[in-house]
């Protein structure tokens, strides 16, 4: 089986520029839409009329928090991008050299990385100075203004970004046709691929009875390294602080198809409590991924405000919060899918009385496996956490 | 020596030729006295004549002046120890009077020239030439205008010997008379010009006789002069020398009488006989004066010199033949003599106290009601009636009456009556039409514009300023011709190429020659004299291809009279005060206290009835405040003229910037339309061109956006510059005129006007006439 499957994603590579290779469907339709872009382009010359793209606005102001599915959802709003308008000119001949980046590695049955594609197009234009793309912030920016223009996920651009994050437990993954069987990783992991897609990755034989995400490398090397995850029965996580679309994803996958709950543990600061918000509803800039990233049901198992006394940790652990720090708290407690939740308020409220932030390596100023041997377990016997 | 240049200096003079003291000069008298209480008052004056001389300078050479006298105190012990004795051993009397009375004797005007030559324009070899030139140049036109002819001059300068030139002057004027030519030309202070109020080029009388002056000191030979007043009339020949001792002229030829040329084929074999040089004329002067100098072209030459002169005297034929040989030829661009200037009586604002006295005292026996109103400008009698009750003086009370005390008490009456400013039609200033043709023809630029003020007065004399400027257009630098450049480098004794760049041409600076060296791939100390051909074709390539725009001043021109002036720039009220005006506001960039840069030309007129220049030569106006109040006020009309070309070029060029934005853009988005579709590669081209389009009637657009006053931007074209502004539209090859219908048929395609057109060939036929 691991033989078929290499001999299906080396068909894949070994086709060159010339051969084409066939489109799935999902590439087809990805195509169409960017046909649909560059057609746009072609009408309007030929109609002596401004092109222009309507590109749905990222903005807080065009997100809304949809209660019943409990997630952020983006708004109608739209930014027009003209070509013949000084200002916007130069953004919008980025965008049409993203699609056609993107064309080009769809057609080739290939992806590209972020890097990768804005090398590929960065290039000095003609007759000038200039060049197209300065750094790979601005292809970056471009590449998701055309995932919601054309309404095209980056996987479906065959744009990746590199990985992020490692995954353990008790469960196979099949990625590309490859079994990966994730309790046997070692120390350091699995990595997780950037696109997780159901087409590159399948699940086979989970054990696992829940997942715990945690924020940082160092803190899930802890809980590897005292197999925590054998202990409980649980697929071990993390992000590498804001976890990254694919690990979101997979996070996602986890608890929408094999129903497993998600507990988090993240530091006890505003950047904490919004890598959380993030996980359970969304963020702001990728709003329209949501419905596909989104993971309603996860948990905040700590660090909580109330640790530094319940936990009775040495003030030398604390971290003073800044004024940007408090800023960001507030801002935090009055997102609206925290504002009515009074043991959230509780807790931020908390934090800002404290004065102080806790890192989960705090926890480790009383013991080394502290964390993983007293205080999760504790924490998932009595329940006790956030929603 | 201020003296000579002021116009209120007439009364100071009470005999030619030699200088008296005037009791103004009272601080070094007093001194004297003190010094030597015994000596009278007339020969402490000598004394004081004597040390000026010697030390004509500032009031600094005072002190070395009194070590002068010790030294002149030990030379006579005796009478030094008697004065000891005498005074009581207060201080040592160091001479006495009778024995610095024995020095004490008159100086002549010429002998003092003589020894401070560079008061007149006579610094080096290079300078002397032009000097020479410019003074009987200016006398030449001087004399044709105000006989009312149109003006003819043939200037040919010959190379005699190593340094040694012989300058010949002739113009189609009226002649002088055989009695005047050698006060005329052998006299220093004498002319018509100082005793008037007029506007005329040359003033005081020195100029032509100082040239031959100089010419006689430095090569020992006569001025040579031709004059006919008629063709029927016998035309006279002199060679005089000037006898510095006595500021008197002395004919050399003929026996002391000079020599009579007849008419007619008579008078030919005369002139073969005299070996006398004559361009055939009806009437006319020529001046040949052999001088020791040098001949260099580029900035501060006679060439420059010309050019110039024709820029600011449109109505002038000139012919010049070169010490090479070259002949160029100014042709008039306008037949209209400029209107004849008036004489005018002096302005009452205008005189001083001392001036007064004599003016009183050397008047008819009249009342001072009559003096008043016939001796002064713009005074009626019922202003003179009102002056007499302010100074509390009769009407009728007689002038040689009036004493010293009541012409102090009539002066300060003067000074406060409101009296009309001067009659300005003693001014005849160029013309815009006249100044925007003239530097069009001789400046290339894209834009031109002129500026005549109304007439003003400074101390009581009317003047007009008047500026022109032109803007764009390569700079001279870029225009010169390999066969003139070969010349150039050939003539230049400067010893690197860098500071031959900068010396030649107008306005490159060091940083541009640097520029250009770098260009051209050529060692910046090599010698430009020793360039082989091939660099000199490097360094021409160099000089086409070089952007000298960044790095150029503004070159500024000054005329005064008509005259340009080429030397002290720096102390010109005229440059100063273009210094001194923010230009940024108009355009330029300038930098604090210096030209502003970019590629302008301007061109500054004075006209007055009396320029004050800051010393004989005539090289720099003196900054009164009356002056530079014009002179900003001009600048600052053409400046704000030049702002509004300037703005409107910036907004034609954001435009096209804005369209070069969408333009470059266009390509890209072609391409990745035509991948993405997978079009064939001509998809692209078609594309493109269908977005270029779009483009072009969308910035279309864009440029008609209104400004923030709610105008339409577009309409702005159609501005209104108002009178006498030329833009050159290059692109369209055509020249459009500002409501300047005049300017129109100046404004030819070509950059360089058919006034200065310069031929190259060899000169053979007025060579030969030279005989």
């Amino acid at each position: 089986m691991a033989k078929k499957a290499r001999s299906k994603a080396t068909s894949g590579g070994s086709s060159t520029a010339t051969a084409r290779v066939k489109l799935n469907d999902r590439d087809k339709k990805t195509m169409g839409e960017l046909h649909g872009l560059a057609g746009g382009v072609e009408t309007a010359a030929e109609k002596k009329r401004d092109p222009y793209l309507d590109i749905p606005s990222r903005t807080l102001s065009n997100v809304k928090f949809n209660k019943a599915k409990r997630f952020i959802e983006m708004g109608n709003l739209t930014n027009r991008r003209q070509l013949f308008n000084l200002s916007q000119a130069k953004a919008y001949m980025q965008t049409m050299l993203v699609a056609k980046g993107s064309k080009e590695i769809i057609t080739e049955g290939k992806t590209a990385s972020l890097r990768q594609l804005f090398y590929m197009l960065k290039h000095t234009i003609k007759d000038t100075k200039e060049e197209t793309f300065d750094d790979q912030t601005e292809s970056d920016a471009m590449i998701e203004d055309l995932e919601v223009t054309i309404n095209a996920l980056r996987e479906e651009l065959h744009v990746f970004a590199s990985n992020r994050g490692s995954i353990v437990g008790p469960i196979t993954l099949i990625d590309s046709g490859d079994e990966i069987d994730c309790s046997r990783m070692g120390s350091g992991g699995y990595s997780i691929p950037s696109i997780v897609e159901p087409y590159v990755m399948q699940f086979k034989n989970n054990r696992a009875k829940f997942v715990l995400h945690v924020e940082k490398d160092t803190v899930w090397r802890r809980f590897n390294e005292d197999k925590f995850w054998q202990k409980y029965n649980c697929i071990l996580m993390h992000g590498q602080g804001q976890p990254p679309r694919g690990v979101r994803r997979l996070l996602h996958r986890f608890n929408n198809e094999l129903g497993l709950p998600v507990y988090c543990l993240l530091d006890n600061d505003p950047w904490g409590y919004y890598i959380y918000s993030v996980i359970k509803q969304g963020s702001i800039n990728l709003a329209f991924e949501s419905k596909r990233m989104a993971v309603p049901g996860a948990k905040y198992l700590g660090l909580r405000s109330i640790d530094f006394a319940r936990c009775e940790l040495s003030p030398s652990v604390q971290i003073r919060m800044n004024d940007s720090d408090v800023k960001r708290a507030k801002q935090i407690a009055a997102y609206p899918w925290f504002a009515d939740k009074k043991p959230w308020q509780k807790e931020i409220e908390q934090m800002l009385k404290n004065g102080f932030k806790l890192e989960v390596e705090a926890l480790m100023s009383k013991n080394i496996s502290y964390v993983t041997e007293t205080y999760v377990p504790q924490r998932l016997q009595e329940q006790d956490w956030l929603d | 020596m201020r003296r000579y240049n002021s116009h209120r200096s007439e009364c100071k003079f009470e005999t030619l030729g030699s200088i008296r003291l005037a009791d103004s000069r009272s601080r070094r008298v007093s001194a004297a006295r003190a010094k030597s209480p015994a000596s009278n008052g007339h020969a402490a004056n000598g004394a004081v004549v004597k040390r000026r001389a010697k030390l004509a300078k500032s009031a600094s050479a005072d002190a070395a002046n009194d070590v002068e006298d010790v030294q002149e105190s030990h030379d006579n012990p005796a009478a030094a120890h008697a004065e000891a004795n005498g005074s009581a051993g207060k201080s040592r009397r160091r001479a006495t009077a009778q024995s610095m009375a024995a020095s004490q004797r008159d100086i002549s005007v010429s002998e003092f020239f003589a020894k401070n030559r560079h008061l007149l324009g006579f610094d080096n070899p290079r300078k002397a030439l032009l000097t020479t030139v410019k003074e009987a140049v200016d006398n030449a036109l001087d004399a044709c205008e105000e006989a009312g002819i149109l003006p003819e001059v043939w200037v040919h300068i010959r190379q005699t010997g190593e340094n040694r030139f012989q300058v010949g002057v002739q113009d189609n004027g009226p002649g002088i008379l055989k009695q005047q030519i050698p006060n005329v030309f052998g006299k220093l202070l004498y002319g018509s010009k100082f005793h008037r109020l007029r506007m005329s080029r040359g003033q005081q009388g020195i100029g032509i006789s100082a040239a031959g002056m100089y010419g006689l000191l430095t090569t020992g030979k006569p001025v040579k002069i031709m004059s006919k007043v008629s063709p029927k009339k016998p035309a006279h020949y002199y060679e005089i020398a000037i006898n510095t001792k006595v500021n008197r002229p002395e004919i050399l030829n003929g026996k002391g009488e000079g020599v009579d040329v007849p008419p007619g084929a008579a008078g030919q074999t005369a002139m073969e006989k005299h070996a006398i040089e004559w361009v055939e004329s009806d009437h006319g002067t020529r001046v040949t004066i052999e001088l020791e100098a040098r001949y260099q072209r580029g900035r501060g030459s006679v060439d420059e010199y010309l050019a110039q002169t024709c820029i600011a005297n449109p109505h002038v034929r000139l012919h010049y033949v070169d010490p090479e040989d070259n002949a160029t030829e100014y042709e008039r661009s306008t037949d209209e003599l400029p209107p004849e200037a008036k004489e005018i009586m002096p302005h009452p604002y205008g005189i001083e106290l001392g001036q007064l006295v004599t003016m009183l005292k050397d008047s008819k026996p009249m009342s001072l009601s009559q003096f008043l109103s016939s001796s002064f400008s713009r005074v009626s009698s019922s202003t003179a009636k009102r002056i007499c009750e302010t100074a509390k003086l009769s009407t009728r009370a007689n002038v040689h009456r009036v004493g010293r005390h009541e012409a102090e008490s009539l002066y300060k009456a003067l000074q406060e009556t409101r009296i009309p400013p001067p009659s300005t039609d003693c001014i005849v200033p160029i013309g815009e039409q006249r100044l925007l043709k003239g530097l069009h023809q001789v400046v290339p630029g894209d834009f031109y514009v002129a500026v005549t003020r109304p007439p003003a007065v400074y101390r009581g004399n009317p003047f007009v300023i008047e500026a022109a400027l032109a803007y764009g257009g390569a700079p001279s630098a870029a225009r010169v011709s390999l066969e003139q450049l070969t010349d150039f480098v050939q003539e230049s004794d400067a010893r690197t190429l860098r500071q031959f760049l900068a010396t030649t041409f107008q306005g490159i600076g060091m940083e541009g020659a640097n520029k250009i060296v770098k260009e051209s791939g050529l060692g910046t100390r090599q010698t430009p004299s020793k360039l082989k051909p091939k660099e000199i074709l490097k360094l021409h390539e160099a000089l086409q291809s070089v952007n000298l725009e960044e790095g150029q001043t503004m070159n500024v021109q000054r005329f005064a009279n008509r005259v340009p002036l080429q030397f002290q720039q720096g102390a010109c009220a005229i440059t100063q005060t273009v210094v001194g005006t923010s230009w940024r506001a108009y355009g330029l960039t300038q930098s604090r206290n210096s030209l502003p840069s970019g590629p302008v030309t301007i061109m500054v007129h004075m006209a007055s009835v009396w320029v004050p220049f800051t010393s004989e030569s005539k090289e720099a106006i003196a900054g009164y405040p009356e002056i530079q109040r014009e002179l900003r006020l001009a600048l600052q009309a053409i400046g704000r003229k030049l702002g509004l070309y300037m703005r409107r070029k910036l907004k034609v060029r954001d435009a096209g910037a804005r369209r070069n934005t969408f333009l470059k853009y266009l390509n890209e988005i072609a391409e990745a339309v035509t991948v993405i579709k997978d079009y064939p590669d001509s998809r692209t081209k078609q594309l493109y061109d269908q977005l270029c389009a779009v483009a072009k009637v969308k910035t279309l657009h864009a440029d008609l956006s209104v400004d923030k006053q709610g105008n339409f931007v577009e309409g702005e074209d159609e501005q209104d510059f108002g009178d006498n502004v030329l833009i050159i539209d290059r692109e369209a090859g055509a020249a459009a005129a500002g409501a300047a219908p005049g300017a129109t048929d100046g404004a030819e395609n070509e950059a360089v006007g058919p006034a200065s057109k310069r031929s190259k060939s060899k000169a053979k036929s007025s060579a030969k006439k030279r005989g």
